[in-house]
Order: C-alpha cells, then sequence, then structure tokens
C-alpha cells in the first residue's frame, strides 16, 4: 500500500489499519475493527507522515570494505540481499565502472528519464537501466532492448500499475524482433525460454527488468506485491521471434500487432500468468492436414477453460501468447493456413458454453469488469475467451521439432510496443560481444 | 583493504505532493468511503460507519455507496472530482488484502 502511495508521487507512507487475511475472508469475524476503532479515528486526525515532502534526494553510492576482492563482492552480495536488492542468484555490484561500461550501449543520455516505475514510484532512467542490467550480468548491447522493455512496461496502457502489485503472479513478456534479436544472441529456438550459455540475452535483459520491478517498483514478495506464486520472476521471458523460419507471407508479429515495418529492431511486451507446454503432433498415422487440425483443436481445448485470467485484457489486450515452432508453422502454411486464421480457428473453438461458466461462478467477474465490451460479452453464448481473433498472439520460435507448442496465459490488458534505438556505436559492441564470446572452451 | 563501492539499485522516490492534512476532531465532520467493494467491505465499512456514528456527536458519515465503488471506478478522476464536490472533510478508503 505504502508502495501505491509513493507511486502517486506522495510520501511512502500512508494512514492505514492493517489485519491479518483472515479477517477480509467469507463469513470472518470482523470484530477487531470494532476492537480497534480508535486506530481509524487517529488515522484520520492525529497521523503525521514520517517523511519530509522535498523528495528523497540522489541516490547514494554504497560501500564495502573487505580484505580482499573476493571478500568484497561476497560482502556487496550480502548488503544487497540485506537491503532486499537481489533475488538470491549472485550479483555483479553495479559499480561506477561496470555500469559506465553497460551505458556504452545507451543511444541517450544515462539522465533521460524514463517515468516512475509503478507502484512505488522510483524515478526510472537509462542509468537505473544499467544499474540493474550490470546486476544482472548484463553487457552493453543488451541495453537497448531492456530500455524498450522498460518504456514498454511503464507505458500506462500495459497495466503494469495493477499487475506489479496483484496476486495473479503475472510476468512480463518480451518479444523482441528484427535485426537486433540475432544480433545480441537473443534466443529464438530451442529452449529459449531460457537458459542458454550461448545465447544468454534473455536471462540477463528479464533478470534486469525483475530487479527493477523490485528495487524501484517495490514488488517485495508479500509485501510491495501480492503476487501468491510468482511464476518466471527469476528472468521474466525474453526470446526473439524466429523470423527466419516464417512462412513465406507471415507477417513478424511487431508488423502484425505494432504496425513496425519488418527489419525494424522492436520489443513487444505483455503480462502473462501461466507457461504451459501442449502436445501438439499426433501419434500414429494422420495425414499432415490431420495432424494439423488435430493439433489445432488440442490448442483450442486448453485455452477454452473458464479460469478468468484472460478477462485483464479482454477488450484490446491478450488471452494468450502461443509459440509455434518453425517446422509446425512451414507445415501448416503449406497447407494454407496463416496467423490469422490460425487466430480465427482458436477463437471460435476456445468459446465456452454459458452453462459452463455459470458453473464456474465466472459471471460474478465478468459483471464487475470496468469494461462495457467485457460486461457485455455475458449475453454471448457460447462466450469468447477475448472480444476478438486479432487479440490472440501467434509468435513463430521454439526448437525445430514439430511434437509441442507452448501456451503463455495473457493476463495483459494491452499488447505494447516500442522501437529499440541503438547507439552509433553498436557495431563496435557486437564486435567485443564476438570477441568475448569467441573464447576456445578448455 | 580493498573497497568496493556501488549504486543503490533502489534509486530515488520524487515526492510531488504532500498528505492531505488531518482534521482535529471527527465531531460534526462529514466523512465518506471510497470503496473496491471486495474483502468484506459490505460489512466491514457499514460496521465503522455505525462505530464513526456512535462515538463523535454531529458526525455525517455517507452510506458506503455514495461514490462509485470497485476497483476499476474508485481510482478515476471522476470518482475523486464526486468526492471533492460532496465537501466531505475525510475520507476512509477500503479494502485491501
Amino acid at each position: 500500500m505504502t508502495n501505491a502511495v509513493a507511486g502517486l508521487g506522495l510520501a511512502p507512507d500512508a494512514a492505514m489499519v492493517t489485519f491479518p487475511i483472515d479477517l477480509f475472508l467469507p463469513g470472518s469475524d470482523i470484530a477487531p475493527v470494532e476492537a480497534r476503532k480508535r486506530e481509524f479515528y487517529d488515522g484520520l486526525t492525529r497521523w503525521r507522515s514520517a517523511f519530509a515532502s522535498d523528495g528523497a534526494g540522489e541516490t547514494p553510492m554504497i560501500s564495502v570494505q573487505a580484505a580482499g576482492l573476493e571478500e568484497a563482492y561476497a560482502r556487496a552480495n550480502h548488503l544487497m540481499l540485506a537491503n532486499r536488492w537481489g533475488d538470491g542468484l549472485p550479483l555483479w555490484p553495479p559499480t561506477r565502472e561496470r555500469v559506465d561500461w553497460i551505458l556504452r550501449g545507451a543511444a541517450q543520455s544515462r539522465r533521460r528519464a524514463l517515468g516512475t516505475f509503478p507502484p512505488r514510484g522510483g524515478v526510472t532512467t537509462i542509468e537505473s537501466c544499467a544499474i540493474a542490467l550490470a546486476m544482472a550480468g548484463g553487457r552493453p548491447e543488451y541495453l537497448p532492448v531492456l530500455v524498450a522493455a522498460v518504456e514498454a512496461f511503464l507505458d500506462e496502457e500495459s497495466g503494469s500499475e495493477q499487475l506489479q502489485a496483484a496476486s495473479g503472479s503475472a510476468f512480463p513478456v518480451v518479444i523482441v524482433n528484427g535485426p537486433i534479436g540475432r544480433q545480441i544472441r537473443l534466443n529464438s529456438g530451442f529452449g529459449c525460454l531460457g537458459p542458454d550459455p550461448q545465447r544468454p540475452a534473455g536471462a540477463s535483459i528479464g533478470r534486469a527488468l525483475r530487479l527493477m520491478q523490485q528495487n524501484l517498483g517495490g514488488a517485495l514478495p508479500g509485501i510491495g506485491t501480492m503476487a501468491n506464486y510468482g511464476g518466471m520472476r527469476y528472468t521474466n521471458v525474453v526470446f526473439a521471434e524466429d523470423e527466419g523460419n516464417l512462412p513465406s507471407g507471415w507477417e513478424p508479429h511487431a508488423a502484425e500487432r505494432h504496425g513496425f515495418a519488418s527489419g525494424q529492431s522492436s520489443i513487444s511486451l505483455a503480462f502473462a500468468n501461466g507457461v504451459t507446454n501442449i502436445r501438439r503432433r499426433g501419434a500414429k498415422k494422420e495425414t499432415p492436414e490431420e495432424d494439423a487440425l488435430q493439433g489445432m483443436h488440442r490448442m483450442a481445448d486448453f485455452m477454452r477453460v473458464p479460469n478468468m485470467a484472460g478477462l485483464a485484457g479482454y477488450e484490446h489486450g491478450t488471452p494468450g501468447i502461443l509459440m509455434l515452432p518453425g517446422v509446425v508453422a512451414q507445415t501448416m502454411a503449406g497447407l494454407g493456413w496463416t496467423k490469422a486464421s490460425i487466430r480465427e480457428f482458436l477463437w471460435t473453438h476456445s468459446r465456452i458454453p454459458l452453462e459452463e461458466l455459470r458453473l464456474a461462478g465466472c459471471p460474478a467477474w465478468i459483471e464487475i469488469d470496468a469494461r462495457k465490451v467485457t460486461r457485455e460479452s455475458l449475453t454471448l453464448d457460447p462466450w469468447p475467451i477475448t472480444a476478438s481473433p486479432d487479440n490472440f498472439v501467434i509468435i513463430v520460435a521454439g526448437g525445430g521439432h514439430p511434437t509441442n507448442s507452448y501456451w503463455l496465459q495473457g493476463y495483459s490488458p494491452s499488447v505494447v510496443g516500442r522501437v529499440v534505438e541503438v547507439p552509433a556505436s553498436f557495431e563496435g559492441l557486437l564486435a567485443d560481444a564476438e570477441r568475448d564470446f569467441s573464447l576456445s572452451p578448455r | 583493504m580493498v573497497t568496493l563501492e556501488f549504486h543503490d539499485p533502489s534509486g530515488v522516490i520524487a515526492v510531488k505532493q504532500s498528505h492531505a492534512p488531518r482534521i482535529a476532531s471527527l465531531a460534526g465532520k462529514r466523512v465518506g468511503f471510497v470503496s473496491n467493494e471486495q474483502w468484506q467491505a459490505y460489512r466491514m465499512l457499514p460496521l465503522l460507519k455505525k462505530l464513526l456514528e456512535a462515538d463523535f456527536p454531529g458526525i455525517e458519515v455517507l452510506p458506503i455507496d455514495a461514490f462509485p465503488q470497485g476497483n476499476a471506478l474508485i481510482g478515476s478522476e471522476e470518482t475523486a472530482a464526486l468526492v471533492k464536490q460532496s465537501g466531505v472533510d475525510a475520507v476512509i478508503v477500503g479494502n485491501a488484502a
């Protein structure tokens, strides 16, 4: 709650009366409210903020001293955990030297403000991104993608202000299109959701974004965010679309969803709160047509569940991101399928009979939704899990193997795109990376 | 001895406005509720209304549905304007969980 208050530009505290969760559950004994009524009264009359109104000032530098470098790094890591700045895995201390090195990847001034990170409202700059990327073990050439992802995250349309603190365990998914994916070794193939020592960019960028969510945004488990399970929170999800395996006539995601030109480096950010493998391939003597159609039914059936995650993006967002391997996309395209016809099929076959919705108590959630389009969808039977087929995100990515597809369950009011800007020295950074990644294995 | 100096990754918070001043007493004042209609607010806020009315002479406590309710509505500029127009001296916001 103090995060939310700070995010509004107020001092980071508030007059609150807090109770254990039991009080807020159906059928609870609410007598403690009366027992502590004086605290409510004091909140309206006597409470004073503990913070001055002129802001918190400049970011300080932290220092640790030790007998040697090994011990100094250990102490720095302990200190970062004690301050709740870490994720439990080893961190690079963001020294001036390392942060300045990362900033070689900046296309803008280090002081350029990107906004404030919700809900706590930490002031976010290019330098903030570099600090987080340094901690996450990143490299300068990763910074342009992180900056674009942060810009999208901070876009009001993304829904991050609510999703950062909500219990639904939403995590950002960053899809990269254009040449920068290949240039910075971002994985689009086997194991593209990581980890991958040959293509470590996604892990560092996603981890940096997560550290910013926590350190600037205040999303600490159980304190600043009520995310019950916090899935994918070590690295979020950052990967590239496998544009080299897009079938002829299939546009890259960024062109389809955001209208960016093919060949333009860009990112697309949505929130998800689930990841599931779907066995797509047939097992016996299916014809190619049967194999494709049965796989489509299996995927649509998986989406036809009344768990209401898609309500967050019912009108303009997405019910989820379907990842199809390039080999499957090529086969399906050969049979006449397009991204559009796949979306149309999924929309039609994932609709849920209204009676099933009623049994699961879903109409109440739909009726209280803020958007008229969502509320009015209750007149439809079967009920579509999203307002339009266009809301499904279809991405060609994953290894060259036809058996499985992957479904990132959407929890996303919108899908926000940003062009990636690189510095004039970018080619030099790529050359440095080529040198560093070319060490011979021992 | 080695000194390792590094940036504080939590950055800074820009405080742009002060919290509303508190009122000296609740007696004779007008108090409203802004409710998200969740987490037993429908039981707890009426109880608070009853307690306030019993404890402070001359207080006027508006009904819990005097302003738009629900997470989607309570943070809007429209709701803020309605609260201001109502002339309340204080507001209780609930229920977070």
